[in-house]
């Protein structure tokens, strides 16, 4: 599907709006969203039609068909509807009011095996910035939406899910902001500063078990903890303080297809880029950074060397190196919440300048467990504390340390294998 | 459709919040803290800190036993700028870490360590409270029990004051109690004190990769480590106690970190005893060995002084490099070399211990990472031919020696420019860099006054070497003599400077509140 092609650009563009204005096929018109008043686009951009922020003080109760701009840009709002970010209001998994854009990534963050369903909401007239390894940088008023559903079977992910919480992540003039709303009804979602505990949650896993655990909705304040860069305080006078990012709309994560509502299989990057949403993409997608795809059906034991290196380290990435990360191309002076650590997981980083960065024959620092002398230990999973982290549910050692209540068995698998192939290394088991 | 619904639970808490924050824009955040209060006093913690109407009360009616974990989420959720947040009298349940990011002039007040007690021990989180970025912070007059992690860490602070706070993990000292009590790390301008920390299976109060530090009239009791200062510079530790850990107060530079080394580390007239619990820890923590008074490891640029060092099992002071730890040398390039070209190394230099009361040390030696050692000295197999009570002061020595001998001087090539221009080197030590203890105080009662000595596992003077192994390498000596009039380690070093504390704009320390405190003239 991918050509330079502009006539079958601008159809591309002309089917895409059908999808954003009612993603149901029965909505052929290519006209307002919910019956309203809306006049028709004036250009072909994804986001045309979409409205933006007055600059207004915003109100939850404002009746509006499009997106509540004002109110996202000002209030946190009792309601997930009142900010109307979809045509269904108690569907948040689709259909998404005009100028919202799904999209997924190659690897993402495990959460208790949920699925999870992500749209990018831009003001209309504005666009976004290509970045080749940080996060795309986005524009203020940029709404992000990620709604987690827990399948019955996690091997059947088109199945009935049980929705959960939907996450807002806001860029508002002040910075990025974060609300957590749980869907307390079949109807809405509401507010959750403090978070949400559910106890008791039950799927059947892609092995066939069921399996039953707790599940957290992280309370407000818990989200810094993972979508925050802090500076590397300089000295006594320093006061510079944290950076709230987004973490997974990075070019290499996005860089794969993805199957739109109305049929379109298309790679993501280009799709925004050809709808006006995204800018400097390079011309040639080659040279965009790309992440394997990587999820529970990938298996892990027929992938070749460099295949695996590279599902591994996609995996320890996503899921760890938010915090997990100093330098390399992060704004001078600042690193992850856990950059102090020692040990930095990122994609980008030379595996051979400093294996001990990836916890190779590292002690581990702040605790610890007797039996595990080393983070990462080649050549023998089972001694590595790293793993021992991914492979635990106690709250003492668990890693990643927030919204993980099970133990991922695919991603266990996937490092576990990795660390198995590892170069051996002085701490490494006699051959 | 949209679908509106009537206020929900949920709706009505967070008008409840937004009614909170208000009170808390109605204070100008001056008030209550300086005694200088236009509002009204409503109470007064026991360290006597006053706590006006006008600040944010935090289930202000809640019994003994409820969970208040929402109440309190929502009162520190962007709390504004300089709010002063008040728990309730008693003791509550809660079950979720309590996040705090870039608080600005946030003050948590409880009414007392005894009076308001926060129970983590059915908590699905792991850190009790977790500060994150921001500056001014205080955490004061409450106490955190049984946290699953960490009890209090705060990560990229500039201005944090922890002061009569107690983190406990009660019962026995078991390696599932929680890792670090009190947890400074990558903060600057730290100030710890009038804190108890209990129970901790690593460290009780842990000060990591930090500048500008004052811990000082704290107490820590039945943890692994009681007091750790780690990668951290400019820091001053006394008025302390130390009593019943596995080692008292302990200054590290660990290999891999983020900040790679600290230096000016004083730890002064503290009370350092009977730190002889049984060691439950794991990582470098758990290599201490039970009944150390102090350890200083890989860490420069150290004065330890004017302490009281008493009924230790194993030794008063140990000071050591870290290839104790990790004896491959030829390894280090290999295993270390990141953190090397960073600065960290495995010697250590200039360390200086005057004037410390040293009692009743060395009865029950014991521990792994010592036991050749221990072994050596408790038999005739050192350097007397004789058993020996085991040294009061022990210095590993190698790493000076093989500084010495030039066998360390092809690290000079891995050290990065930064580090070198910084004094980082391997070169042979200089008057400058040597290992001093002098004007120490043998405190043992008269039959077992020679029970006090300096003992130093390999000569530090290559001349002084004659026993080797078939490979050549320098075998151990197990050198002993006595502590006082000593010829081991006999040499002074100039004084370090006083570490300064900036807290919201006043000063703490020994240049600051504390210029008259009589240790500060130590």
């Amino acid at each position: 599907m991918r050509s330079n092609n502009k006539t079958t650009i601008a159809i591309m563009a002309a089917s895409l709006f059908l999808a954003a204005c009612g993603g149901s096929s029965s909505d052929s018109s290519g006209g307002a969203p919910d019956g309203g008043g809306t006049p028709p686009p004036a250009s072909s951009a994804l986001n045309a039609g979409a409205g933006a922020p007055t600059g207004a003080d915003g109100s939850c109760d404002a009746t509006i068909s499009g997106v509540n701009w004002n109110a996202l840009m000002s209030e946190a709002c009792p309601k997930l509807s009142d900010y109307n970010l979809f045509t269904n209001a108690s569907d948040p998994t689709a259909a998404p009011t005009q100028g919202g854009v799904p999209y997924d990534l190659s690897t993402a963050l495990f959460s208790d095996y949920t699925s999870k369903y992500r749209f990018i909401f831009v003001p209309e007239g504005k666009t976004v910035s290509y970045n080749a390894s940080e996060v795309l940088d986005f524009p203020v008023g940029t709404v992000i939406t990620k709604t987690f559903a827990l399948p019955e079977n996690t091997a059947f992910r088109d199945g009935d899910e049980q929705v959960i919480e939907t996450r807002l992540l806001i860029h508002r003039t002040s910075g990025w902001v974060a609300l957590p709303y749980y869907w307390s009804s079949e109807s809405d979602a509401t507010l959750a500063i403090a978070g949400k505990r559910l106890n008791g949650l039950t799927t059947i896993n892609n092995q066939g078990q069921e399996i039953t655990f707790d599940y957290s909705v992280p309370n407000a304040a818990d989200c810094s903890s993972c979508h925050s860069i802090v500076p590397n305080l300089a000295g006594s006078g320093d006061d510079r303080g944290q950076i709230f990012l987004p973490i997974g709309p990075k070019a290499r994560y996005l860089n794969k297809d993805f199957t739109y509502a109305d049929g379109t299989v298309y790679n993501q990057l280009q799709y925004l880029a050809e709808g006006e949403l995204l800018t400097g993409l390079p011309f040639d997608l080659q040279s965009v950074e790309k992440a394997p795809v990587f999820n529970d059906q990938v298996p892990v034991a027929s992938l070749s060397g460099d295949e695996l290196n590279s599902a591994a380290r996609a995996y320890l990435d996503i899921n760890c190196a938010h915090c997990h990360r100093a330098d390399l191309t992060l704004p001078a002076d600042y690193a992850g919440p856990a950059g102090s650590s020692g040990v930095q997981l990122e994609y980008n980083r030379v595996y051979a300048d400093s294996p001990s960065k990836f916890g190779v024959c590292k002690e581990p620092v702040a605790g610890g467990k007797v039996g595990y002398p080393y983070d990462v230990i080649p050549g023998s999973p089972d001694n590595s504390y790293l793993l021992f982290r991914m492979s635990t549910d106690d709250n003492r050692h668990k890693m990643p340390e927030l919204a993980r209540n099970t133990v991922h068995q695919e991603g266990v698998a996937l490092v576990s294998s990795w660390i198995n192939q590892l170069p051996s290394a002085s701490c490494s088991p006699a051959p | 459709m949209r679908h509106r619904t009537k206020l929900s639970k949920i709706f009505t808490i967070s008008a409840l919040a937004s009614g909170l924050l208000l009170a808390g824009c109605g204070d100008d955040g001056k008030d209550g803290k300086d005694g200088e209060d236009a509002q009204s006093v409503v109470g007064t913690t026991t360290s006597g800190f006053a706590i006006p109407d006008g600040a944010i009360f935090v289930a202000p009616d809640a019994a003994d036993g409820e969970n208040i974990t929402e109440a309190l989420s929502l009162a520190l959720f962007e709390a504004p700028e300089d709010a002063l947040v008040v728990l309730p009298k008693g003791r509550f349940v809660v079950t979720e870490s309590i996040v705090v990011n870039s608080a600005r002039g946030l003050t948590i007040a409880g009414h007392g360590m005894n009076e308001t007690i926060l129970d983590f021990s059915t908590s699905n989180g792991d850190d009790a409270f977790r500060f994150q970025g921001g500056n001014g912070i205080t955490v004061r007059d409450l106490a955190v029990y049984e946290a699953p992690k960490n009890g209090i860490k705060t990560t990229n602070v500039n201005g944090i004051h922890i002061t009569n706070t107690a983190t406990v993990w009660e019962g026995e000292l078991e390696s599932d109690n929680g890792a670090y009590g009190l947890y400074p790390l990558k903060s600057q301008n730290v100030l710890m004190e009038n804190n108890y920390a209990y129970g901790s299976a690593d460290a009780g109060i842990y000060v990591g990769q930090s500048e500008n530090i004052v811990v000082r009239n704290n107490t820590a009791k039945n943890n692994v480590a009681g007091i750790e200062i780690e990668n951290s510079s400019m820091a001053d530790v006394y008025n302390n106690i130390a009593v019943g850990n596995s080692g008292g107060i302990l200054s590290f530079d660990l290999p891999g970190l983020d900040k790679a080394y600290g230096s000016n580390v004083r730890i002064f007239n503290n009370q350092i005893y009977a730190n002889n619990a049984d060691n439950v820890g794991a990582g470098v923590v758990g290599a201490v060995p039970p009944g150390t008074g102090v350890i200083i490891l890989a860490s420069s640029d150290v004065e330890v002084y004017n302490n009281q060092i008493t009924d230790n099992d194993t030794t008063a002071v140990a000071i050591t490099s870290y290839f104790l730890i990790e004896d491959d040398v030829a390894s280090y390039p290999t295993s270390f070399g990141a953190t090397i070209v960073d600065g960290w190394s495995p010697i250590l230099k200039n360390v200086y211990l005057h004037d410390n009361t040293i009692a009743r040390n060395g009865g029950a030696p014991r521990g792994d990472l010592l036991a050749p050692i221990i072994g050596g000295y408790t038999s005739d197999q050192n350097s007397t031919g004789m058993a020996q009570t085991f040294p009061a002061i022990l210095y590993d020595g190698i790493g000076e020696l093989l500084s010495n001998t030039t066998d360390l001087a092809g690290f000079n090539m891995i050290v990065g420019a930064d580090a070198a221009a910084d004094g980082v080197n391997y070169d042979p030590y200089g008057p400058e860099d040597r290992i001093c203890a002098n004007r120490n105080i043998n405190g043992n009662p008269a039959p077992q006054y020679e029970e006090v000595n300096t003992g130093l596992v390999y000569p530090t003077n290559p001349a002084d070497l004659t026993q080797f192994d078939a490979e050549g390498n320098p075998l151990p000596h197990l050198l002993i003599d006595q502590m006082v009039n000593n010829t081991y380690l006999n040499c002074t070093q100039p004084r370090l400077s006083p570490a300064v504390v900036n807290f919201r704009n006043n000063i703490y320390g020994c240049t600051g509140d504390d210029l008259a405190e009589a240790a500060c003239a130590l």
